[in-house]
Order: C-alpha cells, then structure tokens, then sequence
C-alpha cells in the first residue's frame, strides 16, 4: 500500500473531488506547537505503491487542515496556525503561490470546509470561537458566526442542503447553521467533553455525527437531538476526526489520538467493523474518497501518510 | 512563545481534560503531563529538510602503517585505495555507476602516474569506466582538500554523488625533490622557504613560540596513550577497512599473506623519560625529535558524500554534514600555525563560535605546531584528537584529510547529540592551513541552522 513520508507531522488529508489518485496533506513542524508548515500535493501512482510529490507549498506556520475547491480542480485552500488561509493553485508556477492570504481570524484556523453543493464557497473553523464563511473571488469573508464559547475545531456543510452547516467546538456543543438565518437554528450539548470533530451522513440529512475527547463518536438525528441514535465506543483517547463514507450509509471513519484509525457501522449492535493500528503516533488525519470506493487515506505525527483500500493492510507492501 | 504554550495547553486538554464538575471521575489517570526532561535548552528531536546539505554517508580508512617497515611496505598504492573505495559501495549498498566523480587527495607521488594508479584502483573496487577519477594535491590537506572539492561540485550541481578519498605510500613515494631549484629562490625569502624541510620549521614554531621539548614530548605521549585507549576499546573497528595483502621477508624474499587491521605505528608503552633519550633530528639543539613528530606513514581513506535528498531518497543514514572549509595563506616559514588560522576562519565561515565546536582532529604534524595551535586559540585539550593523533597513528600526507573524516564523525556518532559540530585542521607545508567544519549527522536544527541563510523568512514570528 502506498506510503508518503512527510518532512513535518501530518495534520490533516483530503482527496481531490476531482482526481481519483490526488490528495493534499496539511502537515506542521513540531506537532503544530512552534515552526512552519507545509502543504502537500500527491499523487498515487497508478502501477506502482510509489506515492509522489506533485508540489509543495510551505508557510510560516503550521498548517493544520486543508480543503480542496470544488469549483477548481486545481485549487485548495490551507487552514494556517497564524491563523490566515491561504488559497493555493497548482497549476500556477510556485512563486505565484500563495494565489491570496485571507487574513481575519485573530488566532488558529483549525478546519476547514467546501461547499460541495455550491461549490462557491468555503467555511473555516478557528480557535478564535468563531466560524468564517468565505468565497475565492473575494478578499474578505462573507459572515462571521460567533456563538460558541471555546475553540471550534470542525465545521462541516451539510450534502444536501446547501445552506447548512455545523460545527464542532471546545464549548462541548455542536451547532447547526443556516447562513440564510442569523445564529445558529440548533444546539446541541452531545458531549460532557470538548467536540473536536463533526461530520453529516452522506446519505441522511438529518443525521450527524460528533467526535469528542470523552473517546466516543455520538450519531445524533438533528430532528430528535435529546438521545443520540448511536454510541460509538472503542477508542482509548480523544478521538480528532470523524468521516462518514460517501459511498456506504452506515459507515463512518474516525482516527484517534490511540493512534488508530477505526471503521464504524453505527447500525449495527457491535459497530466496530475495522480497526488500523499503521501509526506509531497520534493518528490526526482520515479522509475517505468520493471517486474511489473503500480507498481511505489517514496521517498522523508520525510523519506518515497511508493511503489503502479498506479492508486491505494499510501497511503491506 | 506564547503561542506555542498555548497550543501545547490545547492539546493537553484533549488528552487529560479536567473532568467537569458533573460527571463521574472515570478518566485514564495514567497520563499525566510532565515537564521536558531535556531542560529548557534542549535541542530536541527536529527533522530537517534541507535537501540541498551536502551530507557524508559513509567514510571509510585503512590501517595506517609505518613506512619501509610496517604491514603495507610491500603494498602497491592502489591496493591500499582499492579497498577503501570498495567499502563504500559495499556497505551503503550504493550502485557504483551513480557516482559522479572521485577525487583523491594525493602529494607525493608522480602527477599522471598516481592519477592512473587511482583510476586502476577504482576499477579494482568495482566503479565501471563510467566514473571519472583526479587527484587533487595542496600538501598535506590533499585529502580533506579532495572531500571539499567534492562537497563544492554537488552544491554547484556538477553531480549529486561524490567521493573524497585520499591516498599516499611514502613506501613507494618518499620525500624528494627531483630536479634542481630555481636559483631564483635566493632572491625571496617566502620563496627560499618552501624548501625548508618540514622538521626545520617545525623548530621554527618550537623556538618562536616557546614550545618546550617537555611540552612536545608530553603531547607525543598523550597522543599515543588516547590512540593505545581507541584502538583496544575497539573504536576504530568502525571505521578501519582490512586490506589483504602481502608482506616479503626483506631477507629470504618470500611472500606472506597478511590481513592489516590495526594501526601498526602506535607505541603502547610511551613515555616522556623514552621520549627524552631521544636526540633532536633537525636542528643540533633542537627539539623536534623522531618522537614528538608525525609518523611517516602508509594508508588510505574514502568519503561518500551526496545531497541529503538523495540520501534519503535511498534511505542511506546520514553519518555527518559538510559545512565549511577554508584554506589560508602564512609564513612558510613557521607554517605549522596554519590551523591557528584556517580554524577560526572555517568556524566564522558556519556562522559559529569556537566555543560551538565540540570536537577537533588537529593533524600532529609535529607536537611543535599542534601545541602552539591550542594554546594560541584557547581550545580544550579534551576536545582534541580524542582518539589519538597522527604522532602516533600516522600520517600519509594525501590520506590524513580523508582519514580524519573518518575518525572525527565516527566518534561524533558514538557521542551523541552533546556532539554537534566537528572541526579538522591541519598545517601546509609551504605556508598553509586548512580547516573544515562539520555537523552530526541527525540533529541539525532548522529552526537554528549553523549558516545563516538570508533569503529564507519563512520561519514563523515566535522562533524569530
């Protein structure tokens, strides 16, 4: 299975909408604490488990997500701990890169988020409490939303309604938006602890998924959000990222500060359905691709990026 | 710093969050945060990317023998580089064909005759005839002068992978001077000392500078005893190639196979009372004796240097980084002060301190010089020539650079992370020094390279 090693600690991966074989890997020296960063765009190589470099952008700070346009398909944006985003394109020579820095966040852009309905926009989630709505053709973001208390970590639209978003937040709640509305149209206090991860199931609006540090993932239905639909419990720390799988309904992908990356059907009484221990580090990263079905990609402080088709051995030659 | 720590509170939280005041205690107290056992000052653990150092994979030597009397008296010089060269290959696992080029250090011998010995002794190693070889000759820096030369051609991008080798058999090539002066030296001074025997400004530096015959022979004395501790406790078994060759009984002329492996010139049982009794070689009331001077010696050595990309690329571990190396210019006369020179000027040129340098491999080419040149810059004598030096290990003119990478970086290697920076100096005949700076293989710092690089502002507002 392919393996990239990354100069600095993996932050986040995401696969491009638009190539089944590329992915961007977020990545910052020093665990993100102190030092630069650096975006990596990648290329699987169709014949041999060979993963190269197509470009790489480096920055003055770590960056920790990074998220592909929708509208472009050479164009992503990275979420840096100065807390700026900066839009890169790789079709443009690299001195043209950054193409534009977006600076209002007062401290770190922690998640990022396409819009894959509208393709125009994107949200970003910072450690300022506050989440930014964003378009590329202009300087400035669109809104701010701010209502949460503590950092938000994760911000994610909606599939189907292209207006929709939530987020996840230090604050222990998640909150659902409506850009058209205001404040946020639904709270929800699913954790004793801080949410660091949220995403929406790909096949049921209304059903959303958070990852806490209380090591559970909680699928919760946004029209009856008292009691979660389900529990997800087997990790042994915080878990940092959660995905649910574009292609199966059930399924959800998380990775976690044990270092795992585990497989989740939540309807099914025994829900773990596969468990990846390749990291030797905190695992941080996990992306699931749109074009390919089962390839899932994950990256971790361990400098490594992995990219396998489920149920194979992420680490088997 | 403010930052950093708050990132770090961050993601402590997420690890060991404070239980909220409703719920039950039911967390994995096993985790608990501690401070960095390092210390505040600890350069810790940072990879670093600069792939464009030129870094040394593997360096290599032969065993270095006594002249006319000792194990390679009846070795060709090509065999004694052959090997050398062989092991480099060998041991990183390296396809020959992809080296660039081959320069070796190399003083006395014929010009075009040892360039066509070395060039025999690469195919003997195993390089196809794709692979260039040249000399390269400055005195007795040849063979460190080689491995920069070598260094410079990757960073000019002539080929990412070099080797820097030296060679000499004063068996074979003795000091000479074939052919008549130019009358001319008599009308210059600097000119007329180029042909001062090395002994004599030895004597020179002695007399200047006040060096005793007590201090000299002290250091002879030390310098046996360290290489005496090095060679039993086995450290050179990493750096030392065996060479099997032959030795013929200068009597009945019969030939004996022989595997060399050991430093055949040190003297385990040396002492300052031994050392007294001998008499003053060069000069009549002299003190520079057989004792307190360099061995004259045989003996090979070889440097693999790459980019650090490519070194990666192939997986090879680092063993240490080229950094800088400078060559000056001093009285011919007294030239055994060319370290005093050349290693504040290579040091300066790092962008370092000579406090910053934690081992030296000073060449002893007499202990005259090598005692002027730590007294006058002040250095720790614990930091220099820790395994010995070339009084009693030898040196081959044209070998002793290359030998001396190998020397100065392996016990970089067994010292670990305390040893950072690494400095080899030696004096020139004619009036020259040279010194060259290097680095621990794996702890470079990016955050705090050695050499400050002025276009590169991308380091973040809290390291600045």
């Amino acid at each position: 299975m392919p393996v990239f090693k990354t100069p600095f600690n993996g932050y986040s991966v995401r696969f491009s909408p638009f190539y089944e074989s590329r992915l961007a890997v977020a990545t910052a020296q020093n665990f993100g604490i102190l030092g630069n960063g650096r975006v990596h765009v990648i290329d699987l190589s169709p014949t041999s488990p060979i993963i190269n470099e197509l470009i790489a952008f480096d920055t003055a700070d770590g960056v920790y997500d990074v998220a592909w346009s929708e509208s472009h398909d050479s164009v992503l944006v990275a979420a840096i701990a100065d807390g700026s985003i900066k839009v890169y394109d790789t079709a443009l020579p690299p001195h043209s890169n950054p193409l534009r820095s977006l600076k209002e966040h007062a401290r770190e852009v922690h998640g990022l988020d396409y819009n894959p309905t509208r393709r125009d926009s994107f949200l970003s989630a910072s450690w300022d409490d506050s989440v930014k709505l964003w378009t590329l053709d202009r300087p400035a973001s669109l809104r701010t939303f701010r209502e949460h208390a503590y950092c938000v970590y994760s911000v994610a639209w909606n599939p189907k309604h292209a207006d929709v978003f939530a987020s996840a937040s230090g604050d222990c709640t998640v909150r659902i938006w409506d850009v058209r509305e205001p404040g946020s149209t639904m709270i929800i206090p699913g954790h004793e602890n801080e949410i660091l991860s949220c995403d929406w199931n790909k096949y049921d609006d209304c059903l959303i998924a958070s990852a806490s540090v209380d090591k559970s993932i909680k699928i919760w239905d946004v029209r009856n959000y008292r009691m979660p639909v389900s529990v997800l419990n087997g990790h042994g720390y915080a878990v940092r990222k959660i995905k649910f799988s574009p292609h199966r309904r059930n399924l959800i992908v998380s990775c976690s500060y044990d270092m795992t990356v585990c497989l989740w059907d939540f309807m099914v009484e025994d829900a773990l359905v596969g468990r990846y221990d390749h990291h030797t580090e905190f695992a941080v990263g996990v992306d699931l691709s749109v074009l390919v079905d089962g390839l899932m990609a994950s990256t971790g402080w361990d400098e490594l990026v992995y990219v396998w088709q489920q149920g194979m051995d992420p680490k088997a030659a | 710093m403010e930052k950093a720590i708050n990132r770090q509170q961050i993601l402590l939280q997420h690890l060991n969050p404070s239980p909220p005041s409703s719920s039950e205690q039911n967390y994995n107290s096993a985790l608990s945060a501690s401070a960095c056992l390092a210390g505040d000052s600890a350069a810790y653990q940072r990879t670093n990317v600069f792939g464009d150092d030129v870094v040394i994979v593997a360096a290599y030597r032969t065993a270095l023998c006594k002249s006319k009397r000792g194990g390679f008296k009846d070795t060709y010089p090509d065999d004694l580089l052959a090997p050398v060269l062989r092991a480099l290959i060998e041991k990183t696992n390296l396809n020959p064909s992809e080296v660039g080029d081959i320069v070796v250090g190399t003083v006395l011998a014929p010009g075009s005759q040892r360039v066509s010995e070395c060039r025999m002794a690469a195919f003997y190693a195993g390089f196809p005839e794709t692979v260039p070889i040249r000399t390269v000759n400055r005195q007795c820096s040849s063979g460190l002068q080689a491995v920069a030369d070598v260094a410079a051609a990757i960073k000019a991008g002539f080929y990412d992978i070099g080797i820097g080798a030296g060679l000499e058999s004063m068996t074979a090539n003795p000091m000479a001077w074939e052919g008549s002066v130019n009358p001319r030296v008599k009308q210059m001074e600097q000119a007329q000392n180029c042909l001062l025997p090395m002994g004599i400004t030895s004597e020179n530096v002695a007399h200047r500078f006040g060096v005793t015959r007590q201090e000299q022979d002290q250091a002879a004395v030390e310098s046996h005893r360290k290489a005496v501790a090095a060679t039993a406790s086995g450290k050179f078994k990493d750096e030392i190639i065996p060479v099997l060759t032959k030795i013929v009984d200068p009597k009945t002329g019969d030939e004996k196979p022989v595997t060399i492996s050991v430093d055949d010139g040190i003297r385990p049982k040396t002492s300052v009372s031994d050392l007294a009794k001998l008499k003053p070689v060069f000069k009549k009331d002299g003190s520079t004796t057989a004792g307190n001077s360099s061995q004259v010696s045989d003996g090979a050595g070889a440097v693999l240097l790459m980019k650090r990309s490519v070194a990666m690329h192939k997986g090879l571990p680092v063993l240490g980084v080229f950094r800088t190396f400078t060559a000056v210019g001093v009285d011919p006369a007294i030239n055994g002060g060319g370290p005093a020179v050349a290693i504040p000027a290579a040091v300066k040129a790092a962008g370092l301190e000579l406090d910053d340098i934690d081992l030296f491999e000073i060449n002893e080419a007499f202990a005259s010089q090598f005692v002027y040149c730590h007294k006058k810059l002040g250095l720790d004598l614990l930091k220099i020539n820790v395994n010995g030096g070339a009084m009693a290990i030898g040196h081959p003119l044209g070998a002793t650079g290359a030998r001396c990478v190998a020397t100065l970086l392996h016990e970089m290697k067994r010292r670990g992370r305390d040893c950072r920076f690494g400095v080899i100096s030696m004096c020139i005949g004619t009036g020259m020094g040279a010194a060259a700076v290097f680095e621990r293989g794996d702890c470079t710092d990016e955050v705090c390279n050695a050499r400050k690089v002025e276009t590169n502002n991308l380091l973040s507002k809290d390291v600045r």
